[in-house]
C-alpha cells in the first residue's frame, strides 16, 4: 500500500486570531495536550520513512510554539518539504531569519480582506497592518511565499484589489479560497455564502487576472461547492494522499473528522504512523469505495470526487456514509439547494451587492469559550 | 507559447528544489506540490542554478540523446521549462 503523499501537522490550536470562519474544530485541544518537540520530531522521522513528501505546519498558529525553529529542523531533516501556513501574527525578523536558516521551504501567509478594518473585524483582532509589513520582509528572503485570502460574501465584491495587492507584495502563488462550510464558518454561513452574482464575477476576474499574470504568479481559485454541480474530492479522497496529526497527536483522515460520531483515532504517541495510515478503524472507514451508497457507488466520477466529504455529509445530511449534499446528484442535495436559494433571494442578491455584514456582535468568533 | 532565448540562464524559482535520495526517485519539490523527474529531466534542472544557458543545457542533452535531432531537444527543453515556468517552478528572462 503507497503511504500519504503530506502530512498535515497542526502543531497547536492556539491562535492569536479569532476569524468567523476558522476550520478549527469547536472543541479545540488545550496547550497541556500537545505533543512534544521530541515526540513531533519522531512523527517527522516516521513520515520521512513512510515516503510523506510535504509536511504543513499550520494549527491554529503554528508560531504559538515556541519550539517551532526546531521542529522546522527536524522536519528537514527528516526530508520533507516544509510549508509554514500562519497569520504572520509574532513573526519578527528574529524569528523569520532562524525560521529560513532551519529549512522552511515556503510560507503561506493568511490575509482577511484588503480592507484594515474589515479584515481586521473578521479575524477578530488587530492584524492587516502588521500582515502587510511582513509579506515585505518574506519577500527580501529566499523561500516562495504564497498569499492566502479567503473569500466570502462580505469581500469578494473587492477580489481586483486582492489580486492587486498579491501583485504589490510579489506573491509568487496567490490562493484564493472560498470559505467551506465546517466548524466555526458553518455557524456564521448565512453571513459568509456569496450570491450566484458574486460568484459569477470572481470566476471572470480570476480567469482575465490568470491569463495576464502566467509565469509571474499563479492564481489557486477554491470554489465554493455549494454551488458545485459536482462535490470537491475532499482531502483527495479519504485516507488516499493526506494524514493530519492535531495538536494531541491523533491522526485524522480530514480536518473535521472529529465530528463523526463513532469514530476512533489512533494516537502517534501509542501507534506507529505506519499502521495507522494501514490498518487503524478511522482512515480503513472510507477508503476505497466499499462503503459508498447509491448513487456514487454507480457513478462513473466516484474515482474523481470520491463522494464527496464526509464531515459534510454528516453535518448536513446527518449521516457521514451519505453522498455529500453539495453534490447535484445526492438524495439530500435540496438541504444545500435550500441555504443557495436563502443567499440569492432579496434585494441585495439581485443588485450583486453584498447584504450588510453582521454587526460585530453578531459573528461568532473563534474562542475557547462557547 | 515563450520560450527561452539560447542566452538565457533559467534558475529554480524560489522554493523549489530538487530531492535526490538513497534509493529513491529523483523529485522536484514546490509549494505543496511534486513531480517524478526521469533522466532528462533531471539533467535539465540540475543546471537551472542560474549560470547555464538554456543553449549549454540542450547541448548537455545532446550528449545522452545524439539519435535526436538539435531542434528537436531544444524545442522538447523548451516546452519542458514553460510548463515548469507556468507552475512558478522555474524562472528565465
Amino acid at each position: 500500500m503507497t503511504g500519504p503523499l503530506a502530512l498535515i501537522a497542526e502543531l497547536t490550536h492556539r491562535c492569536p486570531l479569532h476569524c468567523v470562519y476558522c476550520s478549527n474544530p469547536l472543541q479545540m485541544k488545550q496547550r497541556a495536550a500537545e505533543l512534544t518537540t521530541a515526540q513531533w520530531g519522531e512523527v517527522f522521522r516516521q513520515a520521512g520513512a513512510l515516503g510523506v513528501l510535504q509536511v504543513d505546519f499550520t494549527g491554529g498558529e503554528p508560531l504559538a510554539r515556541g519550539d517551532l525553529v526546531e521542529l522546522a529542523a527536524a522536519a528537514r531533516q527528516a526530508g520533507l518539504y516544509l510549508n509554514l501556513i500562519t497569520s504572520g501574527i509574532g513573526l519578527n525578523e528574529d524569528r523569520l531569519r532562524a525560521l529560513v536558516a532551519a529549512g522552511v521551504d515556503h510560507i503561506q501567509l493568511s490575509f482577511q480582506d484588503v480592507n484594515e478594518a474589515t479584515a481586521d473585524q473578521i479575524a477578530g483582532a488587530r492584524a492587516h497592518a502588521y500582515k502587510l509589513e511582513l509579506a515585505r520582509r518574506i519577500r527580501q528572503h529566499n523561500l516562495a511565499f504564497t498569499m492566502n485570502v479567503v473569500v466570502h460574501r462580505q469581500n469578494l465584491e473587492r477580489l481586483p484589489q486582492v489580486i492587486a495587492l498579491a501583485e504589490e507584495l510579489k506573491a509568487d502563488k496567490l490562493e484564493i479560497a472560498n470559505v467551506q462550510y465546517y466548524g466555526w464558518a458553518l455557524e456564521n454561513r448565512a453571513a459568509l455564502l456569496p450570491s450566484e452574482r458574486q460568484l459569477e464575477r470572481s470566476l471572470a476576474t480570476v480567469k482575465t487576472a490568470q491569463e495576464r499574470l502566467k509565469g509571474r504568479m499563479r492564481i489557486d481559485f477554491v470554489v465554493p461547492d455549494y454551488y458545485g454541480k459536482y462535490p470537491k474530492p475532499c482531502m483527495g479522497g479519504w485516507g488516499r494522499k493526506l494524514m493530519l496529526i492535531n495538536p494531541a497527536g491523533d491522526a485524522l483522515p480530514c480536518h473535521a473528522a472529529g465530528v463523526i460520531p463513532g469514530m476512533r483515532f489512533e494516537n502517534v504517541a501509542v501507534w506507529p504512523l505506519r499502521r495507522i495510515w494501514e490498518e487503524s478503524e478511522a482512515f480503513q472507514r472510507f477508503r476505497g469505495e466499499e462503503w459508498m451508497p447509491e448513487p456514487c457507488r454507480g457513478c462513473e466520477r466516484r474515482g474523481q470526487d470520491f463522494g464527496g466529504c464526509r464531515c459534510q455529509a454528516l453535518l448536513l445530511a446527518g449521516d457521514a456514509a451519505a453522498t455529500d449534499p453539495a453534490c447535484s446528484l445526492a438524495p439530500q442535495h435540496a438541504v444545500v439547494a435550500g441555504v443557495v436559494a436563502q443567499a440569492n433571494s432579496g434585494p441585495a442578491a439581485v443588485s450583486g451587492m453584498a447584504a450588510q455584514p453582521p454587526a460585530r456582535a453578531n459573528w461568532v468568533y473563534r474562542s475557547n469559550v462557547r | 507559447m515563450s520560450r527561452p532565448a539560447p542566452t538565457s540562464r533559467p534558475r529554480l524559482a524560489r522554493g523549489c528544489r530538487i530531492s535526490e535520495q538513497e534509493g529513491q526517485e529523483s523529485m522536484l519539490l514546490m509549494p505543496e506540490g511534486a513531480m517524478r523527474l526521469n533522466p532528462p529531466g533531471l539533467k535539465i534542472l540540475r543546471r537551472c542554478d542560474g549560470q547555464h544557458t538554456f543553449a549549454e543545457i540542450v547541448s548537455a542533452l545532446q550528449e545522452d540523446f545524439s539519435a535526436s535531432s538539435p531542434e528537436r531537444i531544444a524545442e522538447d527543453t523548451a516546452l519542458f521549462l514553460e510548463r515548469l515556468r507556468e507552475r512558478r517552478a522555474v524562472d528565465y528572462e
